[in-house]
């Protein structure tokens, strides 16, 4: 026990001392989860929108308002002598309104009059996300524009649950979360296993006869520490400035948290163990613990989307079993009864690496 | 004269035949530019989907009328959604919700058929999980969808007839403005193109910039910077000889993912596909200029590396790459503007797709321009500054 | 070759036919050797020889391919407890501070706390360290990570001490307090295995065992070894060296009655059997030809001479082709190629080098010599051009400006310290490189690259990866680039480093070839028995040029003189003369005793022998020894220490 103690007093000294690892535990999540949090978005605003309004009419004009004052578009004027894909080749526009001739007329004599929307698909989610908002200000213009008398038989009314403002912080806050805390403690544990094997202070250890559990042990507390703390660090900022809270019982988040510090450190120390070249386990942390977590975690975009033929990989993903609890935790609340096995998989996972990790250090001697 | 003696002079044939000869033997170097930026092209661009479809719907019918079925029916038909399962309460519905078993719910009341009869509205509900704001828009977009061709088609039926009568006297009409979206370039909405022509971009300037900073630290890291700093070899020519193997790793990985984009994605080539080649040539540069000066400020390979972590997330997010560039916050915009990302995904896309030419995509050329100019003298004057 | 039982039970240390394969590799190839508990046991041997295999394995750290390593009877691995264990590169943590490093490792080895605060204190204090208990590892100087490594490693008290190669990279001041540790520890009862490339480091050793190619040749103490050779050394000095040289290689060899000759910076050296017969030979030889004989003295053979006498046997003779030099400097000899005049370089607030004048003219060689932090790399960085001097005139190849300049550098060159080679690229491709980007002709490249093979000894393996060379051979091709150009200026900082005995011969011939061509050279070193080659020696010492001269001139400068006592209690004695003397004057070689003293050399040694004998201790012998060059050395840097040049710990 007190070689651990010894080892992680040792680690965190040397972290306070270097100033680079220092600010990649601690700045650059923060960094992370305010840059990515707020830039990482698939829902726009102001989405330039072309109007070719060959109509010219106060119809026309109220109709065009509407889109004017929806925040998702911006209302650009285009002259009606150009093709209007020239707006796209010029990367002007996302997408041109096109108001046909007589519009106001064809309105008010009660006849339907047909209004285009081309819209750039080369883009498809924000082509589909303008297709639904353009709708809908349509819709809105019609049910207020005189024709309110024309009541819909069926109407659809929405509610948005966990997440009723629709804030794409909120979703993609946790996400980005639990990406800091898969990228960031491995990172470090690899950098300071690999590091002892590159400078050869290795052989120090090795002389000492210290045990190779103690030894993992020893670094993986220490990361777990600096997981801990930027987890503090990183809530505080989702309390804060994502405005989110605990939806419901907090345990099963602690305890998932524990397991998921030693999960990730234990990765990164059966990495640093494996390869001792700082440079090479770094390469295969950043691809194991972004690329891989990033990609097939739900992170961004939905499992369900990727395909088959590999979406099986993404069970192996620790990240993918620690958003859903983060997720439940601070939106959804479903405690316990929705996540117990969840934890579970992490905890198993975790002591993989950590056998790993220990396999690869259990003869404390140098290799032929 | 000056350039032609400087180009195939003694001097720059060594340091470029060094060079080669130092890469040809990075077999890892060599390994990382072509295989993980293939596997990350698939991987990104297979796995980076948002379309959303088949959103599973849960159903709580209690009208259980052939007109609510009629509506039921509707709602599954379409790709949209998907029947994930009837439900007898709203808690329970809510729980399925909460466990992620279910994307939406709709509740249609039990006095929908009566209500309608009689003339009046009826409200259908539908419940959205809106954690995913992107997924939640876009649910939303299909349920009106959905609601509005239901409506029109009650026209052919008794209850619509009647509906109208009762409700809307056909005097007070006013005409619709019927909204039509059509797509251009990409009518099936294949969302594969915008990622992966954003990913190439990506790939590019990640690659070489790390790539770059490995191998200008190198010199550095293994203490053979002072011999090179002494041979009579000028900064210029130690740098371009630095680059140019580089370039050539580099280009060929772009000619790889290019291969890719078309056979494997069947993004359309519309345009010329020189301009794309001429793009992905200044993005090369561009990158390998970040990564020069990157590794004029650090001493050893993972210095670097650890180095472009503060700067890849940075320009990742800010390159409108996977995610719309309008989605970036107004205080990142100015970032945007000068991110060779950016610039190359808009060259590739309006190339490839939408068939762009040169006097369109100028502007982005000259930024990508300065932008290499700007960075490679930039480390050419650190470059001769890190002895003292 | 097998050790008794009862040997093998009072052995602190038992190899008995040791191997080390690493796949095809033999590194150890059947050692056996016992090391008897508080003996200092010096395996001395280059680069690739086996020492950091074996050493490895005693540590317990790597399993050896068969035999048996035990340490007071127990197995290596074993007997962890009971080791302490200097790798090569200081096995610190250079990010924590001196107090944390010997912190961890006592928490590592188990030792209680408050044993850890005391036994730390008192080691620092022993090394003359207690004042920097607060700074980073990392920033101690070579000399003094040394000493943090060694009171890491004694804090768990371990019973033997496993040191490989401690004081490489150290300088010679620091190597001295090192090996007064050492002896310190001995005389307390610890057993110390050490390994060291430095064959001057081996006098100072109770036993030695050379070891070459994974196999002992020879063990024995410095004395016996010595004697081994029936030798006597003979220091000639004459007008013509390379006349004479070229004369006397021609009477040489195995079997006539002079053995071997080595130029110096002044001086000639010859082995010879009977002084008096190679005399006579050497006044039948010399005169007739026109050459003078100035001087001889007869000394003992010197460690190195014994162990470059052992190699030849094995047939190690590095046989080299002439180089093929087309470009002479003849014309410009006697000219000045170097010249700075009051060059200062400021960083900050320090100033690293203050007021260096030196011309270093055409043929001439030039050792810059001092401590670590004296401002050695900072002046030749700014020699060579590659550093911008604060204050100072500078001229290079005859020119006083623009000294970054293609075609000043294409006349120099520049040999940095350990790296200057390509590892990722084969021998061949290295040199193509370096003559390519020289410029070298076309027509010569074939045969220039054809010498270097020939002089690194490297034939027929020019597509080898450089990476893949021990350090002395890489520093044979790294010479040989540098010199294909045929520069006229020659910078080789510390060249020889890891390069073994006969191997640095070749290096020297080389230089001394080079310098008869007409180029100036200027080169750094360690190792000061290999600076008595250069023909002017520079003296620094916190960033000034303290003295300056040939090697023999420098030393007949120094006043004062040597003693050598023979004594029963030599640890005693060395503690008790060090209470009244500065302690630099005093230390302990083996079972010998060096006091340097200011006052006339007779009345010192009675004056000395009684102060022994007052204490109740014997003097066997005393007589006045002769200076080394390290022995002034250390006078220099001491005494003007003394006038307030604080040499930089940093």
């Amino acid at each position: 026990m007190r070689r651990i103690f010894a080892q992680v007093r040792k680690e965190l000294t040397q972290i306070v001392r270097d100033r680079l690892a220092l600010s990649l535990a601690l700045i650059l999540p923060i960094m992370q989860l305010m840059l990515m949090g707020n830039a990482i978005s698939l829902s726009v605003e102001d989405l330039p929108v072309a109007v070719q309004d060959l109509d010219d009419s106060p119809s026309s004009h109220l109709f065009i308002d509407a889109f004017r004052q929806s925040i998702t578009f911006h209302v650009i004027p285009f002259s009606t002598k150009i093709s209007p894909d020239e707006a796209f080749i010029r990367n002007e526009a996302r997408a041109v309104l096109i108001i046909p001739n007589h519009f106001g007329r064809d309105i008010a004599r009660g006849t339907n009059s047909p209004v285009q929307m081309m819209i750039d698909g080369s883009d498809s989610n924000t082509a589909r996300l303008i297709a639904g908002f353009s709708a809908q200000v349509a819709n809105s213009w019609n049910t207020t524009n005189g024709a309110a008398a024309r009541v819909q038989p069926v109407k659809a009314a929405i509610r948005f649950w966990y997440n009723p403002g629709r804030s794409s912080k909120k979703f993609y806050g946790p996400g980005i979360f639990v990406l800091a805390l898969s990228l960031f403690p491995p990172l470090l544990a690899t950098l300071a296993t690999a590091k002892e094997g590159e400078q050869k202070t290795i052989l120090q250890v090795y002389v000492s006869s210290i045990s190779a559990h103690e030894f993992i042990l020893g670094k993986i507390f220490t990361f777990m520490i600096v997981a801990f703390c930027e987890c503090l660090l990183l809530l505080t900022i989702l309390f804060t400035y994502f405005g989110l809270s605990f939806a419901g019982d907090p345990t099963p988040f602690i305890v998932a948290t524990i397991l998921y510090a030693f999960c990730t450190s234990s990765f990164g120390t059966m990495i640093g163990a494996a390869i001792p070249n700082q440079a090479a386990a770094m390469q295969a942390v950043a691809l194991g613990g972004f690329l891989l977590v990033f990609m097939l975690s739900g992170l961004i975009f939905p499992i369900q989307n990727i395909p088959e033929s590999i979406r099986w990989l993404s069970n192996f993903i620790w990240g993918r079993y620690y958003i859903d609890i983060v997720r439940d935790a601070l939106l959804q609340g479903g405690g316990w009864p929705a996540v117990w096995w969840k934890v579970g998989i992490i905890a198993i996972i975790g002591s993989i690496f950590y056998t790993l990790a220990w396999r690869n250090m259990r003869r404390m001697q140098l290799k032929s | 004269m000056k350039l032609i003696q400087f180009l195939f002079g003694y001097r720059i044939r060594a340091l470029l035949k060094k060079e080669f000869a130092q890469i040809r033997r990075d077999r890892r170097l060599a390994m990382s530019l072509i295989l993980p930026p293939v596997l990350q092209l698939l991987l990104f661009s297979f796995v980076l989907n948002a379309t959303v479809s088949n959103l599973k719907l849960g159903i709580i019918d209690e009208s259980r009328t052939p007109e609510s079925r009629n509506l039921t029916s509707t709602l599954t038909e379409s790709k949209s959604f998907r029947m994930a399962g009837y439900y007898y309460s709203v808690d329970k519905m809510g729980d399925a919700i909460s466990k992620g078993e279910l994307d939406a719910g709709v509740v249609i009341p039990h006095d929908y058929t009566g209500e309608l009869e009689r003339g009046r509205p009826v409200t259908v509900q539908f419940l959205l999980n809106a954690m995913n704001a992107n997924t939640a828009a876009i649910a939303q977009g299909y349920a009106e969808g959905v609601i509005l061709t239901y409506n029109r088609t009650l026209g052919a039926q008794g209850i619509h007839a009647r509906f109208s009568q009762i409700a809307a006297p056909a005097l007070s009409r006013k005409g619709l403005a019927l909204m039509t979206s059509t797509y251009l370039y990409n009518p099936g909405l294949v969302g594969t193109w915008f990622v992966v022509t954003g990913i190439f971009g990506l790939l590019i300037i990640l690659n070489g910039s790390i790539v770059a900073a490995t191998s200008m630290v190198k010199e550095r890291e293994q203490g053979t910077i002072e011999q090179l700093l002494m041979c009579p070899a000028g900064t210029y020519e130690i740098i371009v000889a630095k680059i140019a193997p580089l370039f050539f790793l580099l280009f060929m990985m772009v000619l790889f993912a290019t291969a890719i984009i078309k056979f494997v994605f069947d993004v359309p080539f519309e345009g010329n596909i020189l301009i794309l080649f001429a793009g992905a040539a200044l993005c090369i540069l561009s990158g390998i200029g970040i990564g020069t000066v990157l590794a004029t400020f650090t001493h050893s390979a993972f210095q670097a590396q650890l180095t472009s972590f503060f700067v890849n997330p940075l320009l990742t997010t800010a390159s409108g790459a996977v995610t719309p560039a309008e989605a970036v916050p107004g205080w990142l915009q100015p970032l945007v503007r000068i991110n060779p990302i950016r610039h190359f995904s808009v060259i590739a896309r309006s190339s490839m797709i939408k068939g762009s030419g040169l006097e369109t995509l100028w502007p982005n050329f000259l930024v990508l321009s300065i932008f290499t100019v700007v960075m490679v003298s930039l480390s050419v004057w650190r470059f001769r500054k890190q002895l003292s | 070759m097998t050790a008794s039982a009862t040997e093998a039970a009072v052995s602190a240390i038992h190899i008995e036919d040791l191997w080390k394969r690493y796949g095809k590799v033999e590194a150890v190839r059947g050692i056996s050797l016992d090391v008897r508990p508080g003996e200092i046991f010096g395996l001395i041997g280059p680069d690739g020889a086996g020492k950091t295999s074996t050493f490895q394995v005693l540590a317990g750290v790597m399993e050896a391919t068969s035999g048996t390593a035990s340490i007071f009877g127990k197995p290596a691995r074993d007997a962890r407890s009971e080791t302490g264990y200097l790798t090569q590169v200081f096995s610190l943590y250079p990010d924590l501070t001196v107090l944390e490093n010997i912190r961890y490792m006592g928490d590592l080895r188990r030792v209680p706390p408050d044993e850890i605060t005391r036994r730390g204190q008192r080691y620092l204090r022993m090394f003359d360290m207690d004042r920097f208990e607060d700074r980073l590892a990392g920033r101690l100087s070579g000399g003094m990570k040394q000493k943090l490594a060694l009171a890491c490693a004694l804090v768990p008290e371990p019973r033997v001490l496993l040191l490989d190669e401690p004081t490489t990279g150290v300088d010679p001041v620091s190597r001295r307090e090192f090996w007064d540790t050492l002896a310190h520890l001995a005389a307390g009862g610890l057993t110390i295995l050490l390994a060291t490339p430095y064959l001057d480091e081996a006098e100072r050793c109770h036993r030695v065992a050379l070891i070459h190619q994974g196999l002992i040749q020879n063990t024995g103490t410095p004395a016996e070894l010595r004697a081994s050779l029936n030798s006597k050394r003979m220091e000639l000095h004459t007008s013509n060296l390379s006349g004479a040289e070229e004369i006397i290689n021609t009477l040489a060899g195995p079997d006539q009655e002079i053995v071997d000759v080595q130029r110096f910076g002044d001086r000639l050296d010859l082995i010879v059997r009977h002084p008096d017969a190679a005399e006579v030979i050497l006044r039948d030889t010399l005169i007739p030809a026109g050459l003078t004989i100035d001087d001889i003295r007869i000394d003992e053979p010197t460690l190195e001479n014994t162990f470059v006498a052992t190699l030849r046997n094995l047939g190690q003779e590095v046989h080299s082709e002439p180089f093929p030099g087309r470009h002479g400097h003849a014309e410009l000899k006697g000219q000045v190629a170097i010249g700075a005049t009051n060059l200062r370089k400021e960083f900050g607030a320090f100033t690293a080098v203050k007021d260096v004048s030196l011309d270093i003219k055409y043929g001439e060689i030039y050792g810059l010599l001092g401590a670590n932090g004296a401002g050695k790399t900072t002046t030749i960085k700014m020699l060579c051009g590659l550093l911008e001097p604060t204050f100072g005139k500078m001229q290079l190849a005859g020119k006083s400006g623009g000294l970054r300049s293609g075609s000043v550098r294409q006349r120099i060159g520049y040999m940095s310290q350990k790296f200057s080679l390509y590892n990722d690229m084969s021998i061949k491709e290295n040199l193509e490189f370096f003559a390519g980007v020289y410029g070298v002709p076309e027509e010569e490249r074939e045969e220039k690259m054809r010498w270097v093979l020939s002089f690194s000894g490297l034939e027929g393996k020019q597509d080898q990866l450089t990476g893949s060379l021990p350090q002395g051979w890489k520093q044979r091709v790294a010479f040989g680039a540098a010199i294909q150009h045929e520069p006229s200026i020659l910078f080789l900082d510390e060249p020889t480093s890891g390069v073994d005995p006969l191997a640095r011969r070749a290096f020297w011939t080389m230089i001394n070839r080079l310098a008869d061509a007409g180029t100036a050279i200027l080169v750094t070193t360690h190792y000061l028995e290999e600076a008595e080659q250069c023909n002017r020696l520079g003296f620094m010492v916190a960033g000034e040029l303290v003295t300056e001269g040939s090697p023999t001139a420098i030393k007949s400068a120094q006043g004062g003189h040597l003693l050598e006592f023979v004594v029963d209690q030599p640890q005693r004695a060395m503690e008790m003369l060090k209470t009244d003397e500065e302690r630099w004057r005093v230390s302990l070689f083996g079972d010998r005793l060096h006091v340097i003293t200011d006052d006339e050399a007779a009345a010192a040694i009675r004056a000395t022998t009684s102060r022994i004998e007052l204490a109740g201790m014997k003097v066997i012998t005393a007589r006045e020894g002769r200076f080394s060059l390290e022995d002034v050395f250390i006078s220099v840097v001491e005494k003007a220490r003394q006038q307030g040049k604080f040499v930089s710990e940093d």
